[in-house]
């Protein structure tokens, strides 16, 4: 006799993981009780003796911690695991089962930090800093409904992917045509994060050199004085602030940096730059 | 400007649901509700200048563009800076009689948020160690099957931690923080040293929330010219962030449309060799 887990118990287990796989966070164990959660109704209607229900629970207790996102798959998959071990498959163990969890959360949350966080998160910011710049609402509204809806759409699908198809899931985010998909995205991400750059930083210099005076083509005397900032305006727009994201990348690249450090030196830079004159937000009463 | 107690109740109920492992659940709270330019509209409504707020907002989402909590490691929990940084750079920015939108009042917003976030590390570190209490609990429960607990472990027992580690300091910082931030200018020049040193920071600190993100997407430095691309086409060609998002998307379905191709080929020419 087969058991077969009903759709409103699969959908349980999506929903506690999908509000609490971090609510409980410690240092010592990240996800493993949102993760316990979330198996706790699949493991109520599979099983009715309290051994079997034990046994399970237990299964689910050793560390846990992925990107909670793209990690909702591989709730999905212990779901369908469990479901098979109630079937008597022999073979799925405690052993199986957390070999896949622990296989799968550090891929896993490699490419969800990167694609999520990393990508997908700030494009979306951007556009909606875009529809924001005169105070208008719009850009928050689009970017909790668009964020949101999304999410929770990809969340279900890589979770249902993870049932159906058990450890075979995983080529949906790391195969062939998965890695391009990321790989571009990736790119648009660096486009739009260029065109971020250059939209909202404004760093800019106040030092000026007075070169005397000139006479103009009306034969009036007037003061020659050359600004840094027009001059290199007039090597490439808003350079000042291209240089200073380069400072910073290459701060925490190339020094290995922490950004709280990288802000340090920004905070003696500002200081410097403002003691020599070189930054004057020319402000007064 | 000044703050009643019912706002700073709002803001600091607020502060309490959304830290990274706050009560609202990761998609909609700490991805959603904390990023300073979704939490600078529910600033806006909470404190009744929806547009003063999210210029400020947006001005500190820049900061925080690409964060990323790889291992549970957080450089800025933003619920700090979301919910006590926003309403104290509007004070500010306000009480300095500086417009939001122009890089003065932008900067002075950047400098408060970004001071403010270090308060949002200590939060985010004191509520997991606060958690491990109630872990201490919800491990006892398994072995005696008692669902209820472990759900409350995870879900309700953490309340407590927020309510103590963010709920109070919220409450007490935007509650009497907000007058003192709004007088900066009676103990502070603005011609003075430490008020230029304020803003130029401001305008210097969101090129850290963009390093941030080149570190993690540029392995190679030739990858930078994807950067300066995109910097170009806003810097010199003024296509604004939507266009912008358009030109790259195009870019990036080419560059699939190849790596395609590419990968096509490959499986071809190995099906004839077979």
């Amino acid at each position: 006799m087969s058991v077969k887990l009903t759709k409103k118990t699969k959908d349980q287990a999506f929903w506690w993981w999908y509000n609490g796989n971090l609510t409980g966070f410690t240092h010592q164990h990240m996800q493993t009780f949102g993760f316990m959660c979330a198996m706790i109704p699949v493991i109520k209607e599979l099983y009715k003796d309290d051994t079997h229900r034990l046994r399970s629970l237990k299964t689910y207790t050793p560390f846990f911690n992925t990107e909670p996102q793209i990690g909702s798959m591989v709730v999905g998959i212990s779901v369908g695991l469990e479901e098979a071990r109630a079937n008597g498959h022999e073979e799925i163990d405690d052993e199986m089962i957390n070999g896949i969890r622990a296989g799968l959360m550090g891929p896993l949350a490699g490419i969800g930090d990167s694609l999520i966080p990393g990508t997908y998160i700030p494009i979306l910011l951007s556009i909606a800093l875009g529809l924001s710049t005169d105070g208008s609402p719009l850009g928050a509204i689009f970017y909790a409904i668009v964020y949101i809806g999304t999410m929770t759409f990809f969340m279900k699908y890589i979770f249902d992917k993870g049932y159906e198809l058990g450890g075979r899931a995983v080529d949906v985010v790391i195969g062939e045509q998965a890695t391009a998909f990321r790989e571009s995205m990736v790119m648009v991400g660096t486009i739009v994060i260029g065109s971020l750059a250059a939209s909202w930083i404004g760093v800019s210099t106040a030092l000026k050199f007075d070169l005397g005076t000139y006479y103009n083509a009306a034969g009036e005397q007037v003061a020659n004085v050359l600004r840094l900032q027009d001059t290199l305006n007039g090597i490439f727009p808003n350079l000042l602030s291209l240089l200073t994201v380069l400072f910073t990348w290459y701060l925490m690249t190339k020094k290995k940096m922490s950004p709280i450090t990288v802000m340090l030196i920004l905070v003696v830079v500002a200081l410097v730059g403002v003691l020599i004159g070189f930054f004057d937000p020319g402000l007064s009463y | 400007m000044e703050i009643n107690i019912f706002q700073a109740l709002l803001l600091a109920v607020m502060a309490s649901l959304t830290s990274v492992i706050g009560a609202l659940g990761t998609t909609y709270s700490w991805y959603t509700l904390s990023r300073p330019l979704v939490a600078s509209l529910v600033v806006g409504l909470i404190l009744g200048d929806v547009k003063t707020s999210i210029m400020v907002g947006a001005a500190i989402q820049v900061v925080y563009i690409a964060l990323v909590t790889p291992g549970g490691t957080v450089s800025a929990d933003l619920r700090a800076v979301s919910y006590i940084g926003i309403p104290l750079a509007v004070a500010a920015v306000k009480g300095a009689g500086l417009n939001p939108a122009s890089a003065q009042g932008a900067g002075l917003a950047v400098s408060i948020g970004a001071l403010v976030g270090t308060v949002g590390t200590v939060m985010f570190y004191s509520t997991a160690t606060m958690n491990l209490i109630w872990q201490q609990i919800g491990w006892k429960a398994i072995d005696k099957l008692n669902y209820r607990i472990i759900y409350l472990t995870n879900f309700i027992f953490p309340l407590i931690s927020h309510f103590v580690i963010a709920f109070l300091p919220t409450f007490f910082i935007t509650y009497y923080g907000t007058d003192i931030v709004a007088n900066l200018k009676e103990w502070l020049p603005m011609d003075g040293i430490p008020m230029k040193t304020m803003f130029t920071l401001g305008s210097l600190l969101p090129a850290v929330g963009i390093g941030i993100l080149l570190k993690q997407v540029v392995q190679n430095p030739v990858d930078l010219i994807i950067f300066f691309f995109g910097f170009t086409l806003a810097a010199a060609l003024k296509i604004n962030l939507v266009g912008a998002a358009f030109v790259g998307a195009m870019i990036a379905f080419l560059n699939y449309k190849i790596i395609m191709v590419g990968a096509g080929k490959k499986s071809a020419s190995h099906e004839e060799d077979l």
